[in-house]
Parts: C-alpha cells; structure tokens; sequence
C-alpha cells in the first residue's frame, strides 16, 4: 500500500515535471522541470529494488548530465527575444499528440495483454555487488565498448567546440 | 504495486518526449525530450528486470546511463558551436544539409 503511493505521488512529479520540461518557453524552467523528473525517475528504481542504479542516476543523470545542460543554459544566456518563435505551441502539441496516438494505444493493448507479476527477492538483489558481478562476466564486451565510445565522445566534444570556422544560417 | 503501472508510465513518458521532439523548435528542449525518451526506456529495462528477477535488464540500463552521458556532451558541445556561429538556437536556422536552402 505504501509502495503504491509512493509509486503515485512519483509518477505525478514524473510526469508533470516532463510535460513542464516540453511547455515552458525559458529553457532554464525546462532544464528545472526536467531534474525534477529525472530525481523521480531515480525514485523509481530505487521503488524496483535497483538501489546501485538509484545511486548511479543520481550521479550521472542529476548530477552531471542535467546540472551541466544547466550551466549551458545558463552561460549561453539567450535574451528571451532571441528565443525561437513557439507561438503554434498548443497546435503543433495537439497535431502531435494524435499523431502518436495509435502508437501509443498499440503499446498500452499490448500491456493490458500481458500477464507480469513481481517476485518477492531478498535484500541483496540489485547491490553493487551482483551488479557487478553481473556486469564484468556476462556484459565486459559491452562495457569495454561503452568505455570507447565514452572516450569518442570525450574528444569529440573538444573537437567541435574547438572549431573555429563559420556555419552560414539562412 | 504492478508491473503493467511502471511499463503504462515509461509509455506516457516516452510519448511526452516523441510530443517535445516533433512540436518545439528550442534546441535545448530538443536535447532533453531524447533524454527523456532514453530514461523511459531504462525504465522498462529495470522493471523487466524485476520481473524476471534478474540482473540483465539492470546492467542495460547502467550502461545507457553512460550513453546518455556521451550524449550530453557531444549534444551540449554541438548547440554551443551553432550558437556562438548563428546566435540562434532555433531549430528550423540550420538548413545547410538541406536541400532547400537554395530555393528560399
């Protein structure tokens, strides 16, 4: 029971700090929405029982990736007449919303159909211990890999804002 | 608590993001409707995860954390080169791959 609200009261800021993140017109309010709905999300695995992954989204999702795109925001510093002209908003939202709604409808069906139980598990599961363990024998290729690609990205983000030469806007 | 509750929000959260990817026009909330989009999914991979009680799903999700974290930075880097460049972060400015350009 007390799961289950927690659960509620998690899904709300989730959701409502995701359609914030999508409606505000200042980007600053958007990036605040969205580490809302990101702290929620991490709220939710720690409701799943992942408590490393809890403590890995607080870190990297909160921690570094939302808090530098707001620093970003903040030191780009757009004047708020430079901000790109949204006006059609609410009927580009709408036109959207139906054009994803069969989708969504499929996927929901399909959810309905389904017959998914929670099993009980004892308290080690989800510790940075069979994380790990987990981690380094059956997915080190995959780590190793996300391991270069962090290195690619590294570099690669040092290169583009090294870059000194003019992009031509219409 | 439900397993179908946590798949039924990871859906409308998903939808949310694919809704400020198609209707806006700012960079930024752009960048973070795909952030979005990708955390939703971790989100079915940990309750999967549960389902089967198993640590897979888990460890997926782990890892498209640091994917996302890549993302970041080559995404952040890439809007602040076009703003220094154009002073804009509209996304409808960034037309030189386009093959348009020529006709307006």
């Amino acid at each position: 029971m007390l799961e289950n609200s927690i659960f509620f009261i998690l899904a709300l800021f989730l959701v409502g700090g995701s359609i914030g993140m999508i409606s505000f017109r200042q980007s600053v309010f958007s990036a605040i929405s969205f580490l809302l709905a990101m702290i929620a999300m991490s709220g939710m695995f720690a409701l799943l029982h992942f408590s490393f992954l809890f403590l890995a989204q607080i870190l990297v999702s909160v921690g570094a990736v939302v808090v530098m795109s707001l620093l970003i925001i903040v030191s780009v510093n757009i004047k708020s007449e430079n901000l790109p002209n949204d006006k059609l908003t609410l009927k580009r939202f709408t036109l959207s919303a139906i054009l994803i709604s069969p989708i969504v409808a499929l996927l929901f069906y399909a959810i309905n159909k389904t017959d998914l139980m929670f099993k009980e598990v004892n308290e080690e599961f989800g510790s940075l211990k069979l994380m790990g363990v987990d981690l380094f024998s059956n997915w080190a290729l995959a780590f190793e890999i996300i391991s270069i690609l962090l290195l690619v990205a590294l570099v690669g983000g040092i290169v583009i804002s090294k870059r000194s030469s003019n992009y031509e806007s219409r | 608590m439900n397993p179908d509750n946590f798949l039924y929000l990871s859906i409308i959260l998903f939808a949310i993001g694919l809704i400020g990817i198609i209707s806006r026009k700012n960079l930024f909330v752009i960048y973070m409707s795909i952030e979005l989009m990708l955390s939703s999914v971790n989100l079915v991979l940990a309750t999967f995860s549960r389902v089967h009680s198993e640590h897979d799903g888990a460890v997926i999700a782990l890892l498209m954390i640091a994917v996302i974290a890549a993302e970041a930075a080559i995404f952040l880097a890439l809007i602040v080169y076009l703003y220094k460049n154009t002073k804009t972060i509209d996304s409808e400015a960034f037309t030189q791959l386009s093959h348009k350009r020529g006709a307006k």
